[in-house]
């Protein structure tokens, strides 16, 4: 193809004792579109980091444009025509759209003043180009997330990137939106704009990129053409070995039902909709897995938080358990009642960092581990361990610190501190986000093992596969809505797509 | 296995640093000081340190435990103030023929104290219900009372006293039991040790660490955050409280108008000395303890070695001890691989840190008979050298790391 417009020799990265990159060494062709494929861990993002400045502390030589470059951070990056959009996207909410374009090279008229009208007008103009029809005036904050992505591609526009990374650009994005996001990509590239992908949708990766770069611990495994490869080479690649489809095996016999749900619904003072969730009802039996579909902001966290006693708002509407009403206003209530919750968002509501491992687990169930006021070493140790041994959780031991443990270990850890509580019902918010898919298949197996157990569960996921592979039934939501209750067997990745994106007013 | 594993625990806790840097300050301070006290009156001058470090831990554990749950406190010294005067308006108003002939019945003095400690319990109900149901931040539910508590002893002092500003501490036989040192430091080794054991060794104390690493998590899990941090706020106050009894006793009078003003921040100091993390979740009793006793033996150690006049420099040695405790105890970072002197901050940080040495080593030894006009400015020549080559050190050595990676 053409000349390489970026090239890496041998680029390591230490994280303390973690070797984050080793010697990876790879070229990129000018005006290409390539997808980093690799699992998590895998060290693309810390690769793309020291691509566009983030990290400046590595091994190894960086080329652009056929010359030896070293960033001393992301603005010499950018100087170069390097810009990165995080998976986090990096606004500040506080400041209008155009503030934001031009953050931190702010035009200036006579006097030095700040020239706002002309950032306005420069930012409303890239907006334009990027199909985004928000005034440029809009506080950053008040954006849909598609919106926000899209003001981040304005200002490496206003940069004149000529290398863009993209991290994840469409985890959290509706179909629709998708869908500009590819038209702006294909516009870029019109332009000679690179662009480096990363995803972990498939799809996406064949649908966009010409050249695909595998990594696996982080090390360069392959670079391959798309069209000469196939979705089951890149996934065998990224894993190293064959990943055997995931089968659970028999399902349990379904019990008594658990817990029943009549039209919950839960009010969102101030906002045009008026509500987070509008009458949803359903029920749950003993060792039956019942999945929650549904995309970005479609309202699964806050159903799972209205059944905790978690919401911001007390919910209306009945929830039935095991025959008998109740109205958790606490998550201590619903602990009481047997309900437990694995949070989507480990790091911030999860783990405790301050704390060691086998604390993290026994945290709950703290008050049957005391002797006398104080609590118990020896029974917290033995309750602590009794959870590494059942879940398989690789620590170096129970006072290794929780931050040591890998994502997929910090979960198991999360879920052996609520199985210590013994739940009667099990509510998981996308138990598997940010693991990688060894570990992934280990926590299906644990769902199935708990069913097994006569435990009853929700898990909600942002992936289809994952909801399909895991779930009796399915339930839809869409904007706050009931849209959908499918079984096992009716269930289709297309069908749950249809009713995700579904408006309620197309549905009544 | 956990042998080596403990050895190196105890090694790296703020709890052994600090041992070790206040028996420097003890050793330094006897060799130092032109009178040797600590030499020709060991007992008295432990015993001053010891009954200060003792009025300082007893509110700087309420502290540190407000600071380990999540919170701050920034009202101590006016609770302390107004406790004093509290306990003061009980006594008058429970027996006033005995507070004015100075022999006040024993009846009405235990019952001035419970009623003193219930007041501090009331002051911390007001902060966390200002905290958890208001909402305000915890720095400005306690900001308020800061300001209004002390505002509020002030007014209730003279229409006790009939116009008088202060309530003097009239049965002397009373005062001297108070303030008893041996009484009062086995009377804070029994709270510090409930404390230690409610932080260390029940779920409460297990819930109240973890409300302050994630109070998200915390509530997420199951922890009614709202009860603890009651707890928190109340442990603070009546802990204040207490030391607001034992002041009016040592002082022997009650001023609401100075007593104990700027002490919520030399309990924040200690607790911060003895490793609490301001964010939270992480800090001990020991270590506030053992912090506690730092700052008291540097300030000792300063008023020996300077003379009179020493507590005008309290604060100052307050500020530099934080600074430096914290600097060196940040956890993870190589003091060597620090870059302190950076970039344009760094270099301009050279001559005002000179500066201050000079106008410190100034103030300090200025009186001293050996002192010479010229030595503040040669003290000031000799960090301002020291702290340049630091500065050409890391720069140097900033470079040699890129270029060695580079090649």
């Amino acid at each position: 193809m053409t000349e390489s417009i970026v090239s890496m020799q041998g680029i390591g990265k230490r994280f303390a004792a973690v070797k984050a990159l080793d010697g990876v060494t790879f070229d990129i062709p000018q005006g290409s579109l390539v997808s980093i494929c690799g699992e998590n861990g895998a060290g693309k993002s810390t690769l793309m980091k020291i691509l566009s400045g983030v990290i400046t502390d590595y091994d190894g030589t960086l080329c652009v444009d056929g010359q030896e470059v070293r960033f001393s951070g992301t603005r010499d990056a950018e100087h170069a025509g390097i810009s990165i959009i995080h998976q986090e996207l990096n606004l500040v909410e506080q400041l209008s759209v155009a503030a934001n374009v031009f953050l931190g090279r702010e035009k200036r008229s006579a006097w030095l003043i700040r020239d706002d009208r002309s950032m306005l007008e420069e930012a409303g103009r890239l907006l334009k180009e990027l199909e985004c029809n928000v005034p440029a005036s809009t506080l950053a904050g008040s954006l849909r997330v598609g919106d926000q992505q899209l003001v981040e591609i304005a200002k490496a526009l206003s940069l004149n990137s000529r290398i863009l990374v993209m991290d994840e650009p469409t985890s959290a994005l509706t179909e629709s939106e998708v869908e500009r996001l590819y038209r702006v990509i294909a516009k870029l590239r019109e332009r000679g704009t690179t662009i480096l992908y990363i995803s972990h949708k498939m799809e996406e990766v064949f649908h966009l990129s010409n050249q695909i770069v595998v990594l696996r611990d982080g090390r360069f495994i392959a670079q391959l053409e798309t069209e000469k490869t196939n979705p089951q080479e890149v996934t065998r690649l990224m894993v190293g070995r064959e990943l055997e489809s995931i089968e659970l095996g028999e399902r349990p016999a379904q019990g008594k039902k658990l817990l029943s749900v009549e039209k919950l619904s839960l009010a969102w003072p101030g906002h045009a909709r008026g509500f987070r969730l509008k009458d949803i009802s359903f029920d749950l039996h003993e060792g039956e897995v019942l999945g929650i579909a549904g995309l970005m902001g479609a309202g699964r966290t806050e159903l799972l938080e209205c059944l905790f006693g978690a919401s911001v708002l007390a919910p209306t509407g009945r929830i039935v358990l095991e025959g008998k009403e109740i109205r958790p206003s606490h998550p201590a209530e619903a602990l009481e009642a047997g309900m437990a919750l694995v949070t989507e968002d480990r790091k911030r509501l999860g783990i405790f960092t301050a704390m060691n491992v086998g604390k993290n687990i026994s945290l709950c169930e703290l008050v049957s581990m005391r002797s006398g006021p104080a609590v118990s070493n020896r029974k917290e140790q033995i309750a602590s361990k009794s959870m590494v041994d059942k879940l398989l959780i690789k620590t170096a031991g129970l006072q290794a610190a929780i931050t040591s443990l890998s994502g997929g270990n910090q979960q198991k850890c999360i879920i052996g501190r609520w199985l210590l509580t013994k739940p009667k019902i099990l509510l998981l918010d996308d138990p598997t986000r940010g693991v990688d898919v060894g570990a992934k298949a280990e926590l299906y197996r644990i769902i199935r093992q708990l069913c097994n157990e006569g435990l009853g569960v929700i898990v909600t996921s942002s992936e289809l596969p994952e909801v399909l592979t895991l779930s009796d039934r399915i339930m839809v939501l869409s904007e706050g809505r009931q849209t959908a209750l499918f079984s096992r067997l009716e269930a289709t990745q297309e069908k749950i797509l249809e009713a995700a994106t579904r408006g309620f007013f197309a549905s009544s | 296995m956990s042998s080596p594993n403990l050895l190196s625990r105890l090694w790296s806790s703020v709890e052994l640093k600090l041992i070790l840097a206040w028996l420097f300050v003890v050793v330094g301070t006897a060799l130092l000081d032109s009178n040797h006290t600590y030499w020709t009156d060991a007992s008295g001058a432990s015993q001053l340190i010891i009954r200060r470090t003792v009025l300082l831990g007893f509110f700087a554990l309420g502290s540190a435990i407000i600071i380990i749950s999540g919170g701050i406190d920034l009202s101590s010294g006016s609770v302390i103030a107004l406790s004093a005067t509290v306990f003061g308006a009980f006594m008058i108003l429970l027996d006033p023929e005995g507070f004015r002939n100075g022999q006040v019945s024993r009846v009405a003095v235990a019952a001035a104290i419970a009623g003193t400690l219930v007041v501090g319990g009331m002051i911390g109900t007001l902060h966390a219900w200002l905290i958890t149901r208001i909402g305000l931040p915890p720095f400005i539910a306690t900001l308020a009372t800061l300001v209004g508590l002390r505002s509020f002893g002030r007014g209730l002092a003279p229409t006790l006293t009939g116009g008088k500003s202060q309530i003097d501490f009239t049965d002397t036989a009373l005062r001297n039991a108070i303030k008893d040192v041996p009484t009062i430091t086995v009377l804070f080794l029994v709270f510090a040790l409930v404390l230690w054991f409610l932080m260390s060794r029940t779920v409460t104390g297990r819930h109240l660490h973890a409300m302050g690493g994630n109070e998200q998590a915390a509530k997420l899990s199951g922890i009614r955050t709202d009860r603890l941090k009651w707890l928190a706020y109340v442990l603070g106050s009546v802990s204040a409280s207490i030391v607001g009894i034992i002041s009016f006793a040592d002082d022997g009078s009650a001023k609401p108008d100075i007593m104990a003003r700027g002490y919520e921040l030399n309990a924040i100091a200690g607790s911060v000395i003895g490793g609490c993390s301001l964010q939270g979740g992480i800090g001990t009793i020991p270590g506030t303890i053992l912090g506690c006793l730092f700052l008291r033996t540097v300030i000792d150690a300063v008023s020996k070695v300077v003379g009179s006049g020493a507590d005008i420099f309290e604060g100052m040695i307050v500020g530099i001890v934080v600074v430096f405790a914290v600097t060196f105890s940040q956890r993870g970072q190589r003091v060597s691989s620090k870059r302190y002197f950076d970039g344009g901050i760094g270099w301009t940080i050279i001559p005002i840190l000179s500066l201050i040495s000079g106008l410190l080593t100034m103030l300090f030894f200025g009186k001293q008979d050996w002192y010479g006009s010229s030595y503040a400015v040669i003290v000031g020549l000799i960090v301002a050298a020291a702290l340049t080559s630091r500065a050409f050190w890391e720069s140097r050595s900033a470079r040699n790391i890129t270029s060695s990676v580079t090649s």
